[in-house]
């Protein structure tokens, strides 16, 4: 690593002037991704500017919504009383991730923030479109048993890593930035981006904007019959082949809405909105769900290596379904 | 004299005598001795697979703040070891081990090119990134599957076929099994990442603090690196963080240690990064197998071919055991096996965890799974009726063999008989159920070694020998040999280990050292209690008749004391026998080795390994839900670390069967999975208890304590019990490891 | 796979403004430079004086390590893991993998589990840092370390400070509830000589031990 310049503001105003004044400079939080690709030499910032001094740690409750600041970490709102009672499949999605010390120091605003685990990304020697555009991209005929089957291109397949953000994704959450501008609300699904061919943006985050809060419609409906799924390679502290994260409001066995999303499927997470919209008014049932999973299929292209997916994600979601009203 | 030691009866509470230490986190590793003016070491891997280095520029790195010096083969001091012609790193077969800087070629990729020597890490590391290589490529190899068609397998002696009887019999046997299976390479990743901390003395004597399984060979290499004598080099392991195999020898990173703390005159320290684990310090090679087995109706076999193909590297030839136990394992006149390298473009494999039966099990203990599917026999039931009562390929009795009783032992523990032997017919919710079993083997053997014993004044024991324990807790099985043989209580024993100027021990491998080192330092102590006895018939108070014509088996070693065994009031303190004698200390060195005799016997240890599995049929997810193994190793000297070791195996076997795959780009000839995030390793989550018999019953022939090892057979057959329990639950039978949900969803 | 052997590795370009930006921007420094020769402003922008750009690069952090407060000039890049191992000597504290991946580095910072290696030192400023060596009382094993040689929850010991921190972080988290509990909240450190099951022993005989955790 080179050695940076690091700095420790203690208001908003001076973390985001340091970062528009200087653009080799970047934020950190809990730094376990960025760290992390400093280390392997993927990013570069020749300014680290500390942001754990701002007042972004709060977790609570407003109107019709539960606010959570961007630098609450990752264990603290998983466990947070607020939110197992009111978000539990937000909580269910954070224990599924990384490991307790990672989620120690992890916030929320960094989750969002992190970037892909594509060897090709990772590894400076290879071609990757995303950290050196223009140079290819090593997974599309490579490697690619983690990759992507919606969304993709030619010039990227990679895969956000998150758990977190697929429960976020699922239910509605919006994320609100700051800017010397002012503040803007963005709709979570419209934070993070598919590849197209700016495979380096993974985000609508513009420069000099700093994330301040995510908040969460506090809606009972998808409290009692929420799940996390996530299948992975080994029993924990593993990223997901897939995942599923669904909420449904049920009333008796009739579905009167369906919240589902996942993960380890796209470059951003990837909302199931037609098998929603079938679901709604339905009664629960099995041929249901397979009918809801195959049509969240249409898009689904293989790559070669994650071929298993185009059976595992409906399968998943399936069995989800299946889990969440007792019909397994 | 000699106690009986197959009668002994080990305390199963005593605990690990370095536990302390680690505990605590005062135990040190290789890398963690503080030296004066010292400097940190990182090596610059190459980047291309095949070719030659055209340049190396290294000005903006040595300009860099605290960079001492940037060593290549450009500047490199030359190794007196490389010009003999000897390769001070030897590899294992044939071949010159990796020359390090010796030249501009590039073998494989990672393969370590520079070396930047700097004040502190961050420098180090920072400037290596400055080195800037350019190369000139060539065409490279690292896909098996392709270099098996286009380039010739290696020639030489370790190829030849084997034959007893005739081959192919299984072609026309009444029932017969054929098919192919399939391991990638599989990586050590001990958590110790590999590290040599180096100093010099002067021109030609050195101190290293090094990460090895082998005190004396990593002497030896240095010795023959820099053409030094013996008593001037200095080697240090007091505590190894985990080998399973890749710290056998000495890897060319070390040599680049010494060479780097001899250059600028200061001591070195170099630790290798994870991703290095994965390049520069072995591996078990990707395998591809063939099996063919052939029975009559009632399950005799008739004939087992078995063919494997694996690979090396370009610049040296690694072999290993893959098709052995098909000759030696069952009862069978006719077995032909066939045993092909290639080489490729990758880093020179070496001995993992059970290596050559490790993946040659998967094949067989598969194999003969679904040869018992066929022929509706029970899978114990069939090795039954194939059992050896004597080493088919080499017509020796064992010296023991207690696998039947360790089939027993474990059929009855996990409630084998009371399974539904149909596939896919056993449910627990939505899972599937299923059970399977596979058997482990590997070669007991005693080696030579030496220990020394030293009984001081105040009554204590030292033992001392130059091995070094990674893991399998070899100063508390060694301290419970002493105690058992000298009479002397455990808490006042000390086994000293890891430094070269011990007496010689064993390196720690092959499953050999408890049997070795344990003899040597039984052999030590009854050296030592005859002195003992000659120095009490001496002594003035002691001295009567009866005890002066008393010969040394009439006394026995209880509780610090030495007693008379026909007469037990005539007993002493040992220390008053020292003290009698006017000595503060009392002190034996033995060599030991295995005797002629042993030549006339086949020795082997035993697993078997009992698993039951839960599959989620929608997903693929496979969990291990129990894991019943048993072992025939002798007689267990220390249960509570010989327990350790074979749960330890049991995980280890767990990662083979599930989830680990080491996975290079053939495109680039480039790792992709190189690190901890990607290749996985089994986590605390993946394991279930793991319940562990062990027969214990002493091998009276192989050596004087009655023990084989564990370390391999603790891993081995464990892999093909998983597959035979995945078969059991599913229907479905995976051939090629690991199995991952995709392999089951498909 | 196909056989599209045709990338190049990419170049790294060397950016030597750095150091004189850096070099700029401490007031102190910027004194310095106002007075400085020549020879000094020329030798930082090629990097060639080891000293002042040694000296400008650093940051300074105070922070205390198992009770004994630490007053230190660290480089922004340098880990926690990296300060403790190689400037404090306290090597309990092991480097598995660097990368976030194996555990082997978990410490206590103001009671939290987390990982050394991806923590930098200089964002530790003010905090609590408890290390392996600084859980006993002295002579007095701490009831995790007691517990886990009773019950072999170790073999070769490099991965053992990091399971022992993290255990007794994940009994006071109340993580440790009953064995699936510690499995899946153990499952951040990684064992390859497989001594889990001892490892899950060990915690549950710590905890329903009596003694304060």
């Amino acid at each position: 690593m080179i050695n940076f310049d690091y700095i420790r503001p203690s208001t908003q105003k001076a973390a985001i002037d340091a970062l528009n004044k200087d653009a080799t400079s970047q934020l950190i939080a809990g730094g376990t991704n960025l760290v992390d690709l400093m280390k392997r030499g993927v990013t570069t910032p020749q300014k680290l500017i500390d942001i754990n001094n701002l007042p972004l740690r709060t977790i609570e409750e407003g109107k019709g919504i539960i606010r959570i600041g961007a630098l609450a970490l990752n264990s603290e709102v998983a466990e947070n009383e607020l939110i197992v009672k009111k978000i539990p499949l937000l909580s269910l999605a954070l224990k599924a991730g990384a490991s307790p010390q990672i989620r120690n120091m992890a916030t929320v605003g960094g989750n969002m923030m992190q970037r892909t685990r594509c060897p090709y990304f990772y590894d400076t020697v290879m071609p990757c479109n995303k950290r050196q555009p223009g140079s290819g991209c090593g997974a599309l005929k490579g490697y690619n048993r983690m990759h992507a089957i919606f969304g993709g291109t030619e010039t990227c397949i990679a895969v956000h890593p998150s758990d977190m953000c697929i429960a976020l994704a699922a239910l509605d959450a919006t994320v609100v930035v700051s800017s010397p501008k002012g503040s803007r609300r963005i709709p979570f699904n419209e934070f993070h981006r598919l590849p197209g061919s700016a495979p380096q943006k993974d985000n609508t985050l513009q420069r000099g904007e700093l994330i301040t809060a995510v908040e969460v419609p506090d809606n009972a409906a998808f409290v009692k019959n929420v799940l996390y799924n996530k299948i992975r390679d080994r029993a924990s502290y593993a990223f997901a082949l897939v995942s599923v994260a669904a909420a449904l409001d049920l009333k008796e066995n009739i579905i009167q809405n369906a919240r589902l999303a996942m993960g380890g499927v796209a470059h951003k997470p990837w909302r199931l909105t037609s098998a929603e919209n079938f679901l709604k008014g339905k009664t629960a049932s099995i041929a249901i769900f397979q009918q809801a999973a195959n049509m969240s299929m249409k898009d689904a292209k293989s790559y070669g290596y994650n071929k298993f997916k185009l059976t595992l994600a409906p399968n998943t979601i399936v069995e989800t379904l299946k889990t969440i009203t007792g019909l397994s | 004299m000699e106690n009986n030691f197959f009668d002994v009866g080990f305390a199963d509470d005593l605990d690990r005598v370095d536990g302390k230490a680690k505990v605590t986190g005062t135990a040190k590793y290789a890398a963690e001795y503080e030296l004066p003016n010292l400097t940190y070491g990182v090596l610059v891997d190459s980047t291309i697979t095949k070719g030659s280095i055209t340049t190396i520029n290294s000005k903006a790195a040595e300009a860099a703040p605290g960079v001492i010096a940037v060593i290549s083969h450009l500047n490199s001091p030359k190794i007196p070891g490389y010009d003999a012609g000897a390769n001070p790193v030897k590899g294992p077969t044939g071949g010159k081990g990796l020359q390090i800087f010796n030249d501009n070629i590039v073998h494989f990729n990672g393969q370590p090119v520079a070396l930047v020597i700097a004040d502190t890490f961050e420098r180090a590391l920072h400037a290596a990134s400055l080195v800037k290589v350019q190369y000139k490529k060539e065409t490279h190899e690292t896909d098996l599957d392709e270099a098996k068609i286009n380039v010739p397998a290696i020639e030489g002696q370790r190829y030849n076929d084997y034959l007893r009887g005739e081959a192919n019999v299984y072609k026309n046997a009444p029932v017969k099994i054929e098919a192919e299976y399939t391991i990638p390479i599989e990586v050590h990743n001990p958590m110790e990442l590999h590290a040599t901390t180096a100093f010099w003395r002067g021109e030609d004597k050195v101190t290293v603090y090094e990460k090895t399984q082998g005190v004396k060979s990593a002497q030896r290499s240095i010795m023959q690196a820099f053409k030094l004598t013996e008593e001037n080099v200095q080697v240090n392991a007091k505590f190894v963080g985990g080998g399973f195999g890749s710290a056998l020898r000495t890897w060319p990173h070390a040599i680049a240690a010494c060479i780097g703390a001899k250059k600028t005159g200061r001591p070195l320290k170099l630790v290798l990064n994870r991703q290095q684990m994965f390049t520069m310090v072995g591996f078990r090679p990707h395998a591809l197998q063939k099996i063919g087995i052939g029975a009559t109706p009632d399950g005799k076999l008739t004939g087992i071919s078995h063919e494997a193909i694996s690979h090396t590297s370009q610049y040296e030839e690694f072999t290993e055991g893959i098709v052995n136990m098909s000759r030696f394992m069952y009862a069978c006149p006719n077995v032909n096996t066939r045993y092909k390298v290639y080489p490729l473009n990758i880093s020179t494999p070496t001995w993992m965890r059970g290596p050559g039966e490790a993946t040659g099990s998967f094949a067989l203990e598969s194999a003969l799974d679904e040869l018992a599917y066929v022929l509706k026999i029970d899978p114990i039931e069939l090795r039954i009726r194939n059992y050896a009562e004597t080493d088919p390929q080499r017509n020796l009795p064992y010296s023991s063999k207690f696998l039947k009783e360790a089939y027993q032992l474990g059929a009855d523990k996990i409630g084998w008989s009371s399974r539904n032997p149909t596939p896919r017919s056993m449910k627990e919710g939505d899972l599937f159920v299923g059970y399977g079993m596979g058997s482990g083997v590997f070669n007991a053997s005693r080696g030579t070694a030496r220990a020394l014993a030293r009984l001081n004044a105040d009554g204590t024991l030292l033992i001392q020998s130059a091995v070094a324990d990674s893991g399998p807790g070899t100063a508390t099985a060694m301290t419970q040999v002493a105690s058992a043989a000298t009479g002397i209580p455990v808490n006042k024993i000390t086994f000293e280990l890891g430094d070269s100027s011990y007496p010689p021990g064993p390196t720690q491998g092959g499953s050999t050292t408890t049997s070795t080192l344990g003899s040597a330092v039984y052999d030590a102590s009854i050296a030592l209690n005859k002195k003992i006895i000659d120095l009490a018939k001496e002594n003035v108070v002691f001295h009567t008749t009866e005890i002066h014509t008393a010969k040394p088996e009439d006394f026995v070693f209880e509780n610090s004391n030495i007693l008379l065994a026909a007469n037990r009031s005539k007993k002493m303190f040992l220390a008053d026998v020292l003290k009698g004698a006017g000595l503060t200390q009392v002190e034996v060195t033995e060599e030991s080795k295995g005797s002629e005799e042993l030549k006339k016997y086949a020795s082997y240890s035993y697993s078997v390994h009992f698993v039951k599995v839960l599959v989620n049929p929608a997903t693929g997810v496979v969990r291990i839900a129990r894991a019943v193994s048993v072992c025939d190793a002798g007689k267990i000297i220390s249960p509570k670390t010989a327990e350790s070791q074979m749960i330890g195996g049991v995980v280890g076997g767990i990662g083979m069967a599930l989830m680990e795959e080491g996975v290079i780009d053939h495109r680039y000839g480039r790792w992709v999975n190189n690190n901890f995030a990607d290749y996985h390793v089994p986590v605390q989550a993946d394991v279930p208890p793991i319940e562990i018999l062990f027969v214990n019953k002493p091998d009276l022939i192989i050596n004087p304590i009655g023990a084989k090892g564990i370390g391999e057979v603790s891993l081995i057959g464990f892999a093909p019990a998983v597959a035979n329990a995945v078969y059991h639950a599913t229907g479905k039978r995976i051939r090629e490891l690991p199995i991952t949900p995709d392999k089951l969803i498909s | 796979m196909s056989n599209d052997k045709s990338f190049e590795p990419e170049e790294k370009q060397t950016t030597l403004h750095e150091a004189r930006r850096r070099f700029l921007k401490h007031s102190s420094a910027f004194a310095a430079i106002t007075f400085a020769s020549p020879i000094l402003v020329k030798a930082a922008e090629n990097e060639l004086d080891e000293k002042a750009s040694a000296y400008f690069e650093k940051v300074s952090l105070q922070l205390e390590v198992n009770g004994v407060l630490h007053k230190l000039s660290v480089e922004p890049r340098v880990t926690l893991l990296d300060l403790l191992r190689e400037q404090l000597h306290l090597t309990g504290s092991k480097k598995g993998c660097d990368y976030g991946q194996c555990g082997a580095c978990t410490v206590h910072v103001n009671g939290k589990r987390v990982l050394s290696c991806l923590s930098l030192a200089a964002m530790q400023e003010g905090k609590k840092i408890t290390t392996i060596e600084g859980l006993a009382n002295g002579d007095a094993l701490h009831p995790m370390q007691e517990a886990f040689i009773k019950h072999d929850g170790f073999q070769c010991g490099y991965c053992t400070p990091g399971q022992i921190m993290s255990a007794v972080a994940c009994v006071r988290e109340g993580h440790a509830e009953n064995e699936e509990d510690i499995r899946q909240y153990m499952s951040g450190n990684i064992c390859r000589c497989g001594a889990y099951p001892n490892i899950v022993d060990a915690i549950v005989e710590a905890k329903k031990g009596g003694s304060k955790i």
